[in-house]
């Protein structure tokens, strides 16, 4: 411009104000929108794949359902014995059972429930907690990025998530022609939870100061207020509601009684939990230093005993809570599954073709059932081998494997010790699983036969851990993606393999479901052998191949 | 531990991952009871060597000792005489430090639990807090304390300094010169060139996978040339006649330039004419040789470019 500079200078300076008046705005959430917007893109696919998972439960359990109780005469048998003790207990007290969404509610409402607050304290731990013990949130704190916009942006996304996830699943239920009051209150009861989780995770990201700790935390609370209701569950008096289920935002939420009264005054309570929790924690964040957390770090022991030294010692050590995780949860699913058989054998139509598919034909309804529940049993064992012998390679992974190999150890009795502890820990696992749940059966079933029975499928998981040890020693970094797949494959085919048309001998050429399913069907030793034989060679080439390779840390 | 056994005898190691070649004929020889340094630009191979010699990679070809034996084949037997600190230490997030230091002590041989304690109070760790908590620097500090706690007759030590403050490196540089002085042999690859001059008496300069230099540090350094910065009462353009004075820059009466140590003594007595009234002589560093070495393959692919155009 050939005008004069000052006036120039002017225009710019003039340009300039509305971004210095902006810069110059130190609200303490100042880039919410920006923050928050980060948040979706690091976090999009996960929290569409928690919202389609857990919606998409509501047309499959309902269509299972009516399938089970097609008329209404069904579902008045159903509502006379709906109501035991360990129904109550697991999934919360059945009231409306004689109506298909009462029956609704009964199969599937704690699962939702309890896994949307499994997803909002992750989600709340991930972009809280673990961003700032990573250092990730110290970078975006230097910016012009308000002191509480990263967390209160945490907060929004993740009670987005859970009103997101809440209308979807009452959409799907009016969709199934649910009544419609019902259907609202059970969106608002599941996305109520969800959002009172919201509220207690962002504290336990606040006082924890690690994101180990923030996790634990969090989901110790969840325990403690699913048990608090399952005790107060257990108190009830007939279909109402102890008041000690007051004492559990979970008993909060399954006081709205969808399908039931169709209360809609506890949500209030939620919200108001959800609001106080946030409110509390983002107080609490101004009064910290960032990276610190409320609760002090617990210190250890200044030197490792001479069991934790060994090899051995080390690897239980190190998977010390894993495993006590695994065998707490076998020990409640061996419970369940036997306090349960007999109930749900009697309810089961012999005409069925799904009860068909499941429990097979021929023999008893009861040993059907409880042969389904040992491959259930397996299933399970087969996952914690899977995820205990995983651990090796993440040792290997994290460079830990290196340190441990520059001294005297050598790789066998390294690979050794935790093939040891997924073989032994499996096998031990198998029969507490079947023992517990012959244990509950109320003596419908001898505990020492279905030990055995169960044990049986030992064999279909040292499988598991020999495809491991093959893909451990061949393809280091895919083994453990492989070995979830092949594991995946062989559990489809065990459980929905009839479902999918598969023919019996295709079925019984898969690892799970080769083992015979005792009590229903005669046992015998071929199936077993050669899945045993099977696992050596595999494990053998495996252990062969990885004394021969390189080390590989990432 | 005079024994005529080298502590390290590496000739023409070859090592590939997939098609790149890591490793293309790399020598390297440490004598017993020496501390030899281990230099080289990122991505040379020096971890990949030392791998190797802990039986951690197998090697594609070549010959590797360590104490006289075979590093693949007598890995663990050989892991009772030798500790390792890598660069980058990863430790058992919910295990404290001082469990660490007794699991890898233990895995390295004897442990000798007053030195443990000495060594925790000299470089001032707390070994009761979980590792989760530990800086870089201090999870180095695990390490070196579990290595140099055992009583391994060689350290191969794999950058070890990385993240400890000045003060700490100091501690290391005096328990390096102890375990020298107990005839124990180093393998010390660093990028810290003091550390190198102040506890080496060998150096290996590798790049691309080949050794590019080896030698006692004194030797390689009198291949070097000196550098001289002098103030002259003459005109300092004068000294660009005088044989062996190279590389000339001039800046008021300043003049600096190199020479080669052959005709030191004829450029001295040629500068005496010039009436000097401040002269520094600098002796070539390490970091001037590694300098050269790393810089030559800067410049190298440039000229082939430029080769191409023309």
């Amino acid at each position: 411009m050939s005008t004069g500079t000052t006036h120039g200078r002017h225009v710019l300076a003039e340009k300039t104000l509305p971004s210095a008046a902006a810069a110059g705005r130190t609200g303490t959430l100042t880039g919410l929108g920006t923050a928050a917007r980060f948040i979706l893109r690091r976090n999009w696919l996960r929290l569409a794949i928690w919202a389609l998972v857990l919606a998409s439960m509501i047309p499959i359990v309902f269509d299972s359902q009516q399938q089970a109780f097609p008329t209404q005469a069904d579902r008045d048998a159903y509502a006379q014995v709906a109501n035991t003790p360990a129904v109550a207990a697991m999934t919360g007290l059945p009231y409306a059972a004689g109506s298909l969404g009462g029956i609704l509610v009964i199969k599937i409402w704690m699962t939702l429930a309890v896994a949307l607050a499994f997803a909002v304290v992750f989600l709340i731990t991930r972009n809280g907690r673990a961003d700032e013990e990573t250092g990730r949130t110290e970078l975006l704190r230097s910016t012009a990025l308000g002191r509480h916009a990263y967390s209160a942006a945490n907060y929004l996304v993740s009670a987005g998530l859970c009103v997101v996830t809440g209308l979807m699943i009452s959409l799907l239920c009016l969709s199934v022609n649910l009544p419609s009051n019902g259907s609202w209150v059970m969106g608002a009861s599941i996305a109520g939870t969800g959002l009172a989780f919201v509220g207690l995770a962002a504290i336990c990201g606040q006082l924890a100061s690690t994101s180990r700790g923030a996790n634990s935390l969090g989901v110790a609370l969840i325990g403690l207020f699913y048990f608090i209701r399952a005790g107060a569950d257990l108190q009830a008096d007939g279909a109402n509601p102890s008041a000690l289920s007051w004492l559990s935002p979970i008993g909060w939420a399954l006081n709205m009684r969808a399908f039931g009264e169709d209360n809609w005054w506890p949500l209030l309570a939620l919200l108001a939990l959800s609001a106080a929790g946030c409110l509390l924690a983002l107080r609490l964040e101004s009064t910290r230093d960032l990276g610190a957390g409320m609760l002090p770090e617990r210190r250890g022991p200044a030197a490792a005993g001479k069991f934790t030294a060994t090899t051995l010692g080390l690897t239980l050590r190190l998977q010390r809570s894993s495993l006590i995780g695994w065998f707490v949860g076998a020990t409640v699913s061996g419970l369940f599954f036997g306090s349960v058989a007999q109930s749900m054998s009697s309810l089961l139509d012999p005409n069925n073709p799904f009860a068909r598919n499941f429990v097979g034909t021929g023999h008893s309804m009861l040993d059907g059932v409880l042969g389904i529940f040992m491959l259930f049993n397996a299933l399970l064992a087969g996952a914690f081998a899977i995820q205990c012998l995983g651990a090796a390679r993440s040792e290997e992974e994290s460079g830990r494997l290196e340190q441990q190999l520059a001294g005297s150890l050598s790789r066998s009795s390294w690979l050794g010790a935790h093939l040891a502890v997924a073989v032994l820990g499996s096998g031990l696992m198998l029969l507490l699983a079947g023992y517990l749940t012959g244990l509950s059966s109320q003596g419908s079933a001898d505990p020492g036969q279905l030990a055995g029975a169960c044990l049986a499928y030992w064999p279909a998981v040292l499988l598991m851990l020999g495809v491991q040890l093959l893909a451990f020693g061949y393809v280091p970094r895919f083994s453990t993606v492989l070995t979830w797949a092949v594991y995946g494959l062989s559990m489809m085919a065990a459980m929905f393999g009839g479902l999918f048309s598969l023919s019996d001998d295709v079925i019984r050429a898969t690892p799970f479901g080769a083992i015979p399913r005792v009590p229903a069907e005669e046992f015998s030793w071929t199936p077993l052998a050669v899945l045993l034989l099977l696992s050596l060679v595999f494990a053998a080439a495996g252990m062969a191949r990885f004394s021969r390779r390189d080390v590989l840390a990432d | 531990m005079a024994t005529t056994i080298p502590a390290i005898e590496v000739s023409g190691l070859h090592k590939n991952f997939g098609r790149t070649a890591a490793l293309s004929g790399l020598d390297l020889r440490v004598e017993s009871g020496q501390v030899a340094g281990f230099l080289g630009p990122n991505g040379a191979g020096k971890s990949t060597t030392i791998r190797i010699l802990l039986g951690l990679l197998k090697a594609d070809g070549g010959h590797a000792r360590m104490l006289g034996a075979d590093p693949w084949a007598d890995a663990v037997a050989l892991h009772r005489r030798v500790a390792y600190v890598p660069g980058e230490v990863n430790l058992w997030p919910n295990l404290t430090g001082g469990q660490a230091i007794s699991i890898l002590s233990k895995l390295h041989g004897q442990v000798d639990e007053q030195r443990r304690s000495q060594l925790l109070e000299r470089f001032d760790l707390d070994p009761s807090k979980k590792a989760r908590s530990y800086s870089k620097g201090n999870r180095q500090k695990v390490a070196l304390v579990a290595a140099l706690s055992s009583r391994a007759e060689l350290l191969l030590l794999d950058e070890p300094t990385s993240g400890l403050d000045p003060l700490m490196e100091q501690v290391f540089t005096s328990c390096i010169r102890e375990a020298a002085d107990e005839g124990r042999s180093v393998l010390l690859s660093s990028h810290i060139f003091a550390e190198v001059e102040k506890l080496c008496d060998t150096v290996t300069i590798i790049r691309d996978g080949q050794t590019v230099e080896a030698g006692r540090l004194t030797d390689l350094r009198h291949l070097q040339r000196t550098q001289i910065t002098v103030e002259v009462s003459t005109d300092p353009y004068e000294l660009s006649a005088v044989a062996g004075i190279e590389d000339l820059k001039v800046s008021g009466a300043v003049a600096s330039f190199s020479v080669d140590p052959a005709q030191l003594p004829a450029v001295l007595a040629a500068l005496a004419s010039h009436a000097p009234r401040n002269l520094v002589s600098a002796p070539p560093s390490l970091e001037d040789l590694f300098l050269r070495h790393y810089s030559d393959e800067a410049r190298t692919p440039v000229t082939a470019r430029g080769g191409e155009l023309r």
